[in-house]
């Protein structure tokens, strides 16, 4: 079960990262990147949708406890790990019986990145609205939910090119 | 009740979906309500167990800011009890018989700490550059020493930074003395190693012993009496040499040194114009 333990492996290092260097980053006020959500980006294509679904409820509460930001991330992962099937579906035309893992190799350049970005920002929008809880700072809030994303996004793409296939 | 078992199971993902985001909505408004709940915060000894842990990991980056202030303090500490040791010698009972009582000038000292933003230890000309200047008070020829014992003397000053000539270079020679006994004598630098230097002048009648503490003695307007130097490591005299051959080790690690205080004779000038005065006539 190789995929099943670096699954695990992945699930830990992106916690630990996350918890302990990119929430300590608040580069201009505005960039504070979630690049934990990798983990669900790279689950393998056919993954059982209920498993995904509680994969990512666990993923969101573990950062959730670590940030004191109980719920928040439980929501916006959970809401990601929802709209995922359909946004494979969506930009790839994997054939029934495939069950590849996400990446540039598997998906393609283009239709990765479309991919990415898109659950990216879908995480990301829910998860400053969520925080904001309101939508007097638009504006602010605006800009960093784009900067978060935009970073989140470079470094997914960063790891992801860095890998072999 | 068949097709509502099929419905259950035709979407059993989003209602699973669902479920999940109204335990986090909940989870998020029940804890604004109470703020932090006190199972799930970072109160949470497995949480709060792995913060410190990267606490610590963090905390070794700042020690240098730690270091900086640290050293700042002990500086202006000196500088506290100096003034009360020259307040409280003032108030001492004086002799009936004695003149009038004053300061001892080897009291009349302040320092200013300084870092070390430069220096060389494997030349054979070393200099060691401070990050402070003429703004911060130091002036030429003022003594240099670090909280292990005596670092240099100040060369040349600028407006924010000022050059030592440390111990190990051979264009001073600092006035030493043994702590036991008192005879003085000139350190020099023999240009070798940066853990060792040499002390002249001492006349092969005087009884040493290897370890024997050397101290500054106080001769010379640059050093107080008593800052450390450094300890004999070796000696050694031939039949017909009337001096012996000290070794000495160094009391600095030039290597490690990072903060040092500079010493401000205040009576330094009054000292230098009384001697010359002195010799002109």
């Amino acid at each position: 079960m190789p995929t099943v333990l670096q699954n695990i492996f992945r699930f830990v290092l992106l916690v630990l990262f996350q918890v302990l260097v990119l929430n300590n980053i608040q580069f201009l006020g505005y960039i504070n990147p979630y690049l934990y959500i990798l983990f669900i980006l790279a689950l393998p294509v056919q993954i059982p949708r209920w498993f995904l679904l509680v994969l990512a409820f666990i993923l969101g509460m573990t950062i959730d406890i670590f940030s004191n930001t109980i719920g928040m991330h439980a929501f916006a992962t959970v809401l990601v790990a929802f709209f995922r099937d359909g946004i494979i579906k969506l930009f790839t035309n994997i054939e029934e019986g495939n069950n590849p893992t996400p990446s540039f190799y598997t998906f393609g350049v283009s239709s990765y990145i479309k991919y990415v970005v898109l659950m990216v920002i879908i995480h990301h929008t829910t998860l400053f609205l969520l925080e904001a809880f309101s939508f007097s700072h638009f504006w602010i809030m605006l800009a960093k939910i784009l900067l978060s994303s935009m970073v989140t996004i470079l470094l997914i793409m960063g790891i992801q090119s860095i890998k072999t296939k | 009740m068949k097709n509502l078992i099929n419905f259950l199971i035709q979407y059993s993902v989003v209602f699973l979906f669902l479920f999940l985001e109204i335990i986090s909505l909940t989870l998020i408004v029940k804890n604004q309500e109470y703020q932090k709940s006190v199972f799930l915060s970072s109160s949470n000894s497995v949480v709060s167990g792995m913060y410190e842990w990267s606490n610590s990991v963090v905390e070794f980056f700042k020690l240098r800011a730690a270091n900086d202030n640290l050293s700042e303090e002990n500086t202006s500490l000196k500088n506290q009890i100096i003034n009360l040791q020259n307040k409280l010698s003032t108030l001492k009972p004086e002799a009936s018989d004695s003149v009038h009582f004053r300061i001892p000038p080897e009291m009349e000292y302040q320092f200013i700490s300084a870092k070390v933003i430069n220096s060389s230890t494997n030349k054979l000309l070393n200099y060691i550059t401070l990050n402070k200047g003429a703004i911060d008070g130091i002036k030429v020829d003022m003594g240099v020493i670090s909280d292990e014992g005596v670092v240099g003397i100040v060369k040349t000053v600028s407006k924010r930074f000022s050059v030592v000539i440390p111990i190990l270079n051979p264009k001073i020679e600092i006035s030493c003395k043994f702590k036991r006994n008192n005879y003085s004598g000139g350190l020099l630098w023999s240009g070798e190693d940066y853990r060792y230097a040499n002390l002249t002048d001492i006349a092969r009648h005087v009884e040493l012993a290897l370890g024997d503490t050397i101290i500054t003695s106080g001769l010379t307007s640059t050093f107080p009496e008593g800052i450390p130097v450094g300890a004999i490591e070796d000696f050694k005299i031939k039949e017909s040499d009337a001096y012996y051959k000290i070794k000495v080790k160094l009391a600095v690690n030039f290597r490690t040194l990072s903060h040092v205080k500079v010493i401000n004779y205040l009576n330094f000038q009054e000292q230098k114009d009384l001697e010359k005065k002195s010799e002109e006539l």
